[in-house]
């Protein structure tokens, strides 16, 4: 029984280590992706118009990449936490169908704003621990 | 619901697995650091049970963690009895042949009440009776008596006895205990052959309880009947 102890204790630090870097790296990696295409989004958004083929094909891989990365993300972080980037990603969809260019924009400086300050949310920094 | 029903049983049978891990220790048998420990891990366990929102692995990470903390702060107890006296304490004389040690009662924070509760749980209701009392670590308290009021023994009263041995259960509640019939030295057919000709009964399902120890000491008791003992009975 002490061995078995033993094993499963150190089987437990091994999964918290495991746990520990697999979260830093779908959390960052799945944020980082939605601010890149957020990034490339904003770079599409120069004129007046937002019914252009390119702004369409760029929505809905932003909402691809999300659906695909929170699925990932729920079993790591609390979904309260990340579910506001859906929802603003859900506002862009209609935005760009009505060509709302301001609101359009103020959303996609929301997800990015998400994306930021869950990013520095992410890791063990003094400042995150207290 | 569904994910409520599969989470709380998730969470149960982890929080089960590491109470094995921890060992088998009771509340009132708890050092400081384990009862703490214990406290926490129940309302950790509670959190993502309740709520879908949090992932499960936000549960199981603490309570893992604590765990290694627990197993790592058993060691260094071990180790080091510096270290296992600040985190568990010492035990505190708190009667000896002069009486109650007043300023270890302050020390230990506890009442003359507290202590005469403890002997009474004891067996002892007189604080006459009490050569020493120590205070252990898990907060339990362990009596000396006076020689004069201490309960005789066979050794003292230099009486012959046979030597003490553990009954074995041969059957209980109807079952027959296959695994313990050769620590007992005995077979199925011994057992049905003793509860048809001593209590009547035709299967073991109409059996209660029966033990057997090495000396041959018999409880027997079936579902319907009183007990009965037997004393001497010759295994087959």
């Amino acid at each position: 029984m002490k061995i078995f102890s033993e094993i499963m204790v150190g089987l437990m630090f091994l999964f918290l280590i495991g746990i520990s870097i697999g979260e830093d790296y779908v959390v960052t990696a799945s944020l980082k992706q939605s601010m890149n295409d957020c990034l490339y989004l904003e770079s599409l958004v120069q004129g007046e118009s937002l019914l252009t083929e390119e702004i369409s094909l760029a929505v809905d891989d932003l909402e691809y990449h999300w659906a695909n990365n929170e699925s990932g993300m729920c079993f790591l972080v609390n979904h309260k936490n990340i579910q506001e980037i859906g929802t603003e990603i859900s506002k862009i969809k209609a935005y760009q169908l009505e060509n709302e260019l301001t609101e359009f924009r103020a959303s996609i400086e929301s997800i990015k704003s998400y994306s930021q300050s869950y990013l520095h949310f992410m890791g063990a920094s003094l400042h995150n621990v207290f | 619901m569904l994910t409520i029903i599969i989470r709380a049983i998730v969470i149960y049978l982890i929080v089960l697995f590491l109470f094995r891990i921890m060992g088998k220790r009771q509340l009132g048998q708890m050092q400081p650091f384990e009862l703490v420990l214990t406290l926490i891990i129940a309302d950790l366990a509670t959190i993502p049970m309740a709520e879908v929102a949090v992932p499960v692995l936000h549960g199981i990470v603490p309570l893992f963690t604590l765990v290694i903390l627990h197993f790592i702060l058993t060691v260094v107890t071990r180790w080091s009895p510096a270290i296992s006296s600040f985190l568990s304490g010492k035990p505190v004389i708190v009667i000896n042949p002069k009486g109650i040690d007043y300023n270890a009662m302050k020390k230990l924070n506890i009442s003359v009440d507290d202590i005469l509760e403890s002997m009474r749980g004891l067996g002892y209701f007189s604080l006459e009776d009490v050569e020493y009392a120590i205070m252990e670590t898990n907060g339990k308290l362990s009596v000396l008596p006076k020689a004069e009021k201490a309960p005789a023994t066979n050794e003292s009263v230099k009486a012959k006895v046979d030597p003490a041995t553990i009954p074995v259960n041969l059957i209980s509640e109807g079952k027959l205990m296959k695994n313990n019939l050769p620590v007992a030295e005995v077979d199925e057919s011994f057992v049905a052959d003793f509860i048809k000709d001593k209590a009547g009964a035709k299967s073991f399902k109409e059996v209660l309880v029966m033990t057997i120890d090495k000396n041959g000491s018999v409880f027997l008791q079936t579902k319907k009947g009183q007990r009965q003992t037997f004393e001497n009975v010759r295994k087959a």
